[in-house]
């Protein structure tokens, strides 16, 4: 037998598994689901909640099968009444600290904590809470919100906290009843280097974190009949809306998701696709501008606002490697308020935008003091005071936030005939659509900056190292006469690799695309709830498909674009371009010392 | 950059390459503060030294019991709370003790004077029931206390002596 096979017999089934295989891994192998609360596949395993526990034959004490691995001959018993007894005493441990307020919390039928009593019986806990204190909730960030009381200790957001993203602005603190998730000195994620990436709250198992909502400013927009109100969507939530809705994983409802967003009141739908090719126009220039004079170099893109966040927060000497080019939620915001207002004749200030987009650092993002553009270009116009000041977004909702707001006015989703993007703002090619992949904006503008270079038509638009499912991927062009290297990092942690390669000087990129979550916006923080490897597969495999599908796929090629171009903005990179799409960053401090 | 500064850069460059680095910086830290605590800044400093998360700081200073997080009175003063120590009055006893030095327990439990003389603190049991009532001044254990015995050695105390 193959050295790197074991056999081991769970429930009286022998089964042979590889040398390294979980417990709970062999489980499943044998048929039988093991359940978990505090372990995530490919994500954090904490060994704390005692849920999973199975029974091994020769060990005295129930063993965690998310814990250990199987050992040749183990003989394993997956439930009897000792193991099923076990679990159920564990779980009502974890609830006797519990708020139990199910019908009004933020996760009623969507919280594993809730799933799991419902699927071990357990109907109420015999322990009295233990826990003295009610614990403040945590407000201060744009983004999200912690209620440590809800919080079960599972450590899945402090270890995706500083695996995935190698950040760290939380970390256990405390110990014994007092123990609880924390930033330093419980100063709150507004006041802490977290970059609002919001892949806390897409692990964690119950309530603890969510996103700050502002579905009710939607509504109360709506309500409000002197307002226009306009939609824009980020090419993530195509393939994310439709499994919040009930339908399939990774399904593409791009017309359905359209469809639904006129139903609930907007004036216009348009599409975050429309400024995303207006992005790779201006990226591209920029990027032909650096190399033919002398710029700084690589150029590292700039759409993820929590990267944003991160390299102003943990390489601030390094911001001038960023582009100078607005995400397209804030190009958007910029176009609708100045171009389109002026083409429908609308009072910039009666306008409200807002986008729907698979990130919670996107709230942050269209609150930042700078992105107010809009606001700037009509203030002499219309002889403004600072008190009308406007932002070029509103709000940013999330995916999640979306479905809730769909569910609560009874939109049967699935249901709904597809419909299109109103214009101007919602014509897009497959270029925009791939943003939501990693790879794509690099993929879009390397579409797009090759032809440029060249002067030659581009006749196979797909990247396929750049659609490799890695963390980095890397890519060597030929450009003329010179081989031109690019890279791709999705996650933090990822990019922290490609940013000290800049730091020691040995980077060997002209060109680099970062997004912040894994395998980039379709999953992102602000996605549905489970999110996970496999899901993310499925809505990456959609994306392409989109793509392929669209008639033009080349950004440059979006006629829309070259009309805004022709009659508002002049051309890439010119003086209203600069003015309206073009940001600067700030440099923030990882240690303040005040 | 202040002595302190530069004190805690080399408490961290003796201390960086050890196994467990940050709680042997912590607790030199500690013991070379003034009031026997580790304070925000310092924190913020040997992170930074350190080239560590500040959370992570924060979260070992938060861990272990020895470390404090608020200044520590010249004198500390341990009243038992424990159940023999309640039934036998140790409640007249820690009111009395604040009482005189004006002060009030936060929700940790634990109070100091502004001048920073006197931390008053509880604890669940000393292990000395048989002695109870139990207070500890300065780590020594005084048992049997009364409250005429606990107003004396107050007063030693504010008068800056000894206690016996
Ligand atoms: S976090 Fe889950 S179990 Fe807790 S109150 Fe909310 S829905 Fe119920
Ligand atoms: S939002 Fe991201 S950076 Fe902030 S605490 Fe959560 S995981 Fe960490
Ligand atoms: S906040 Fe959520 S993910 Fe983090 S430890 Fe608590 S329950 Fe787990
Ligand atoms: S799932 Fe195994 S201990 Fe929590
Ligand atoms: S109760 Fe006070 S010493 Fe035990």
């Amino acid at each position: 037998m193959d050295e790197q096979m074991i056999s081991c017999t769970i429930d009286g089934k022998t089964i042979t598994v590889e040398r390294g295989t979980r417990i709970l891994d062999a489980c499943e192998r044998a048929g039988i689901k093991i359940p978990t609360l505090c372990y995530l596949k490919d994500v954090s395993s904490h060994g704390s909640c005692g849920v999973c526990v199975v029974e091994v034959e020769g060990a005295k004490r129930l063993v965690r099968s998310c814990m250990h691995t199987v050992m040749p001959g183990m003989v394993i018993h997956t439930h009897n009444q000792r193991v099923l007894h076990a679990r159920k005493l564990n779980l009502e441990l974890v609830l006797a600290n519990h708020p139990l307020l199910c019908t009004t919390c933020e996760r009623n039928l969507n919280c594993e904590l809730q799933a799991l009593s419902q699927q071990l019986g357990v109907r109420t806990s015999r322990f009295p809470r233990t826990k003295k204190k009610f614990e403040e909730v945590d407000v201060t960030s744009a983004s999200l919100i912690r209620d440590p009381n809800a919080c079960i200790l599972c450590n899945r957001c402090v270890e995706v906290c500083a695996s995935m993203q190698s950040v760290s602005a939380i970390q256990m603190v405390g110990r014994g009843l007092k123990t609880k998730v924390a930033t330093f000195y419980d100063q709150g994620l507004g006041n802490s280097v977290c970059t609002n990436c919001g892949q806390c709250s897409l692990v964690c198992p119950t309530a603890a974190i969510t996103e700050k909502s502002q579905a009710q400013q939607v509504f109360d927009a709506l309500a409000d009949p002197s307002l226009v109100v306009l939609v824009q969507t980020a090419p993530a939530i195509r393939v994310g809306l439709g499994e919040a809705m009930g339908l399939g994983e990774g399904s593409l409802v791009t017309g359905q998701m359209v469809s639904s967003l006129r139903a609930l009141g907007f004036d216009k739908v348009f599409d975050t696709q429309f400024t995303a090719d207006l992005t790779i126009m201006e990226e591209a220039y920029e990027l032909m501008h650096r190399l033919t004079h002398q710029g700084q170099l690589p150029m590292i893109t700039s759409c993820s606002p929590g990267w944003i966040k991160f390299i102003e927060t943990f390489y601030p000497e390094q911001v001038g490697h960023l582009s100078s080019c607005k995400s397209p939620q804030q190009m958007f915001g910029a176009i609708a308020k100045t171009f389109y207002a002026e083409q429908a004749h609308l009072d910039p200030r009666k306008i409200r935008v807002v986008s729907i987009m698979p990130c919670t650092a996107k709230k942050f993002e269209a609150g930042r003091s700078e992105m107010d553009s809009s606001f700037a270009y009509w203030k002499e116009k219309l002889n403004l005071s600072e008190v009308e000041r406007f932002a070029d977004v509103d709000w940013a909702l999330t995916t999640r936030e979306l479905a809730k707001m769909l569910k609560q006015v009874g939109i049967d989703f699935a249901g709904l005939e597809a419909s299109d993007f109103d214009d101007p703002l919602g014509a897009s090619t497959g270029g925009a659509v791939i943003f939501a992949s990693s790879g794509g904006v690099m993929e879009a503008a390397l579409r797009t900056a090759v032809e440029k270079l060249t002067g030659t038509v581009l006749q196979d638009v797909e990247f396929a190292s750049l659609r490799e499912r890695k963390g980095i991927r890397e890519a060597a062009l030929k450009i003329g006469e010179s081989t031109v290297k690019v890279a791709v990092a999705n996650t933090l942690s990822n990019a922290r690799v490609l940013l000290d390669q800049i730091k020691a000087g040995t980077s060997p990129y002209t060109f680099i695309e970062v997004m912040t979550c894994p395998d980039g916006c379709l999953g992102g923080g602000g996605q549905p709830i489970p999110t996970n490897a496999d899901i993310r597969a499925k809505r990456a495999e959609s994306i392409y498909e989109e793509d392929r599908s669209k008639p033009i796929r080349k950004s440059h090629e979006n006629p829309a674009i070259q009309d805004l171009y022709a009659r508002f903005l002049d051309q890439p990179l010119s003086p209203m371009s600069h003015h309206l799409l073009h940001t600067t960053y700030t440099k923030r401090v990882v240690y303040p010392l005040d | 950059m202040s002595d302190r500064h530069t004190a805690i850069q080399e408490i961290v460059a003796s201390h960086r390459t050890e196994r467990g680095a940050l709680l042997s910086i912590l607790e030199a830290v500690q013991r070379s503060s003034d009031h026997n605590y580790l304070s925000k800044e310092e924190l913020v400093l040997v992170a930074k030294e350190l080239e560590v998360p500040l959370s992570t700081v924060y979260s070992v200073a938060t861990f272990y019991a020895f470390f404090n997080l608020k200044a520590q009175g010249e004198h500390v003063i341990t009243v038992c709370r424990g159940t023999a120590c309640h039934t036998r009055g140790s409640k007249p006893l820690l009111t009395q003790v604040l009482k005189q030095l004006n002060l009030q327990l936060d929700e940790e439990g634990t109070a100091t004077t502004d001048d920073v003389r006197f931390t008053v603190h509880t604890v669940a049991c000393f292990g000395q029931c048989a002695l109870a009532p139990v207070i500890a001044i300065d780590s020594v254990i005084h048992s049997r206390v009364t409250e005429q015995k606990l107003s004396q050695m107050l007063q030693s105390l504010l008068e800056g002596k000894e206690v016996s």
